[in-house]
């Protein structure tokens, strides 16, 4: 029976909102902003209470925080364990580096725009954000997903040959394995 | 009975247990580790490569960023590099304003060491902790300088602005309160059976070979060694101030956790005799136009203690507006590399990251 | 400060100067002492300093690109615990070719140093053994720290570059337009664009 708001069905909103209130973040420092992580968990900004803590595995995360900016050696990494990880599954962007390179946009080694190699839902801009602009940023999060917006990895599958030029454009030894799903 | 064969296991770049974003690849056999081998390269950033294309005063505000978690001694350094080399003199009210940011930040870097190195024992109340404790001292950084974790405070010719109102006495309402909370840490961490039976024996370095590998900061003083950069080449106003170094004789984790706590204690002491006696006057040297600012030719090379360890900075100037060659060397590159895999040889797998953490590996500042 | 306080230093100095040839020193301040040398003296002097002189801590190793003169200039810092002194220890290594004699059996984290040095220059340690990359992973092109490896045009033709916005304005001029300022002459002057 579809519901007035949206015209989103009854088990949609359910869903979602199941989905949005625990969000587990996968265990990875890839750059400088893994510095104001703990301080966000711990009890003084405390993220538990939106049900956001950390993860070990990428099997068992649903939030990839790319805490900064990406060499070309991580960023390999990263898109193993991107495609690891199973739906539904979001990526945030924090840092100004993952949205034009930051203050190391004449670097040789690290990447430039985050948006052309994995999908991205939501942008966190400073250097550093503040704990308080994490959690807005979840927040947000937690708004697109209400709304059935949060669509990265549909994004990904539908348009895998186009991201797949792109990173075989930096990543030239390209020996890592099929994505099947 | 069948031979077991060595397995390879990749602690690898995602991983909850180690510090930071690096790799090491371990041969084990069961569960003792027989060869380790460490690979870094995934923070490379090129950082000396961009100071080549920046003027003086440009470059001075991206060089906080070489060490993520306690970025003051890399200002430091650079700061009285370039004055060395053009013999530029600072005002001594500066001199004692850089110290006190000297030392909070040694104290903020203690702090998220207590974290670590418990968080990887598995006694998970302690990073809760300390991690909390230091965003005060975050706070008051945020006061001085605008930012909680990269400052862009220390230059070249002093300091950028002068402490505000009522500042001192925050500080020192902060030292009070670590100071208590210090007697707590004591009591979940230090007088633990459980951390002292695991930590003692474990990590042991030679103090025979200690000097000749390169060891600097908590692990040497751990070895018996009594070498800290403050006193053998004396920089900012330490010479006037009244602290001892601590030593200890096992030269193993549980020692190295030892010389860092009397080095908290000795650290709040030394805040409260900088505020107390403090001068006052100008708190920097103008420098002329930046974008014609040129340093005469000419190298030096300087060294600062920070938590870790011994901290160096070899800048070379060709006489232009630009560095020719900014090289850093951090206290990290010797002990994350050639004597992390010396040490793990025969370790136990689960007390691989508990090693790591002791010897305060920091890949930044290794690849920078 | 005392008045013989460089005695230690420019003994240390003259000592050297008497026992090497073609070694020139000098003291450049208190507690900083620097020699240069030729590049087939490296092991030799390194060994006796090490040996007879108390200089067991070894610092730092760096390397330093002169284009326009045509060499590498290879830098030693070394520090003596005893006498708490630093002594520099320069050599100049042709840039055409560069290869220099491996010095890791004196101290063995200098098999970090050189590994780093022979990546970013390309400078070839003779007899080292060690892996190849170090913290590049499958780099084609020259050494990166090299001075005449041109980033510019090498992350122009590697990365993407975000496009500006289409109806992107001059930041001086909208705001002198609505204030009715002046634009100061130093803004133009020293301005990028």
């Amino acid at each position: 029976m579809p519901n007035d708001k949206n015209s989103q069905k009854i088990v949609d909103i359910i869903k979602n909102a199941a989905r949005k209130h625990s969000l587990f973040v996968l265990a990875y420092g890839t750059g400088c902003g893994a510095i104001e992580i703990p301080p966000t968990m711990t009890s003084r900004y405390d993220a538990e209470r939106f049900g956001i803590r950390g993860m070990a595995t990428p099997r068992q995360a649903d939030v990839l925080l790319v805490t900064g900016y990406l060499a070309t050696k991580t960023l390999k990494r990263v898109i193993r364990a991107y495609e690891q990880m199973q739906d539904p599954k979001y990526v945030i962007g924090f840092g100004s580096c993952t949205i034009n390179g930051g203050m190391y946009w004449d670097s040789y080694n690290t990447i430039k725009l985050l948006d052309k190699y994995i999908p991205v839902d939501v942008y966190i801009n400073g250097c550093m954000p503040r704990p308080e602009a994490v959690i807005t940023g979840f927040i947000e999060l937690q708004k697109l997903i209400a709304e059935g917006k949060a669509d990265g990895a549909t994004k990904y599958k539908e348009n895998l040959d186009w991201y797949r030029a792109n990173q075989k454009k930096v990543i030239k030894n390209w020996n890592m394995p099929d994505y099947n799903w | 009975m069948m031979r077991e064969k060595a397995t390879t296991l990749y602690l690898g770049p995602q991983h909850p247990g180690i510090t930071g974003n690096m790799m090491i690849k371990l041969k084990v056999e069961g569960d003792t580790v027989v060869k380790a081998q460490t690979h870094v390269g995934y923070l490379h950033r090129g950082f000396e490569k961009l100071m080549e294309r920046r003027n003086w005063l440009q470059s001075f505000t991206i060089v906080c960023r070489i060490c993520v978690p306690e970025p003051d001694p890399n200002e430091l350094n650079y700061s009285r590099a370039v004055e060395e080399i053009e013999g530029r003199e600072v005002p001594e009210r500066a001199e004692w304003i850089r110290t006190l940011m000297m030392e909070l930040s040694r104290l903020a870097s203690y702090l998220l060491w207590f974290g670590g190195q418990n968080g990887s024992a598995g006694l998970y109340t302690m990073p809760q902790w300390s991690v909390g404790d230091r965003d005060y001292i975050l706070d008051l950084f945020e006061e001085l300088t605008g930012g909680r974790v990269y400052h862009m405070y220390i230059w070249p010719g002093g300091v950028r602005r002068d402490l505000p109102n009522g500042f001192a006495d925050r500080v020192l309402q902060t030292m009070d309160y670590l100071e208590k909370r210090l007697k707590q840490y004591d009591q979940l961490m230090f007088e633990n059976t459980i951390f002292q039976r695991r930590a003692q024996g474990i990590g042991w370095i030679d103090p025979a070979k200690a000097v000749e590998w390169g060891v600097v900061g908590p692990p040497l003083r751990a070895a018996g060694f009594k070498s800290d950069v403050r006193i053998d080449d004396p920089y900012l106003i330490y010479d006037q101030l009244d602290f001892e170094v601590p030593t200890q004789q096992g030269s193993d984790v549980w020692a190295r956790a030892l010389v860092r706590r009397t080095e908290f204690q000795q650290s709040i002491n030394m805040v409260r005799q900088i505020i107390d006696k403090m001068p006052g006057g100008p708190v920097y040297n103008k420098i002329p136009n930046p974008m014609k600012w040129t340093i005469p030719a000419g190298d030096a090379y300087v060294k600062a203690e920070s938590a870790r360890g011994e901290f160096g900075y070899y800048v070379v100037s060709d006489g232009s507006n630009k560095p020719r060659r900014v090289h850093v060397k951090g206290p990290a590159y010797v002990h994350g590399v050639t004597l992390l895999e010396n040490i793990l040889e025969g370790a136990n797998i689960s007390d691989v990251s508990f090693i790591m953490n002791s010897l305060g590996t920091c890949p930044p500042e290794i690849e920078r | 400060m005392t008045e013989n306080s460089l005695d230690k230093e420019q003994q240390i100095v003259n000592h050297l100067v008497g026992t090497f040839q073609n070694l020139t020193g000098k003291v450049k301040r208190n507690r900083r002492i620097e020699v240069s040398i030729e590049k087939k003296q490296i092991t030799s002097v390194l060994n006796y300093v090490k040996d007879h002189l108390g200089f067991i801590h070894f610092s730092h190793m760096s390397c330093v690109d002169w284009l326009e003169d045509g060499y590498f200039e290879l830098v030693y810092i070394l520090w003596s615990p005893e006498q708490k002194i630093q002594l520099l220890v320069k050599a100049l290594v042709d840039r055409e070719n560069a290869s220099v004699e491996n010095a890791d059996m004196i101290w063995r984290q200098l098999n970090t140093y050189q590994r780093e040095i022979r990546e970013m220059f390309g400078v070839n340690f003779i007899g080292m053994k060690g892996d190849k990359e170090f913290i590049l992973e499958d780099w084609d092109n020259m050494p990166p720290m090299r001075r005449d490896f041109n980033t510019v045009d090498y992350i122009q033709e590697v990365y993407f570059e975000r496009p500006g916005r289409e109806d992107a304005q001059n930041v001086r001029e909208t705001i002198s337009k609505r204030t009715g300022e002046e634009i100061p002459e130093v803004a133009t002057k020293y301005s990028r664009d």
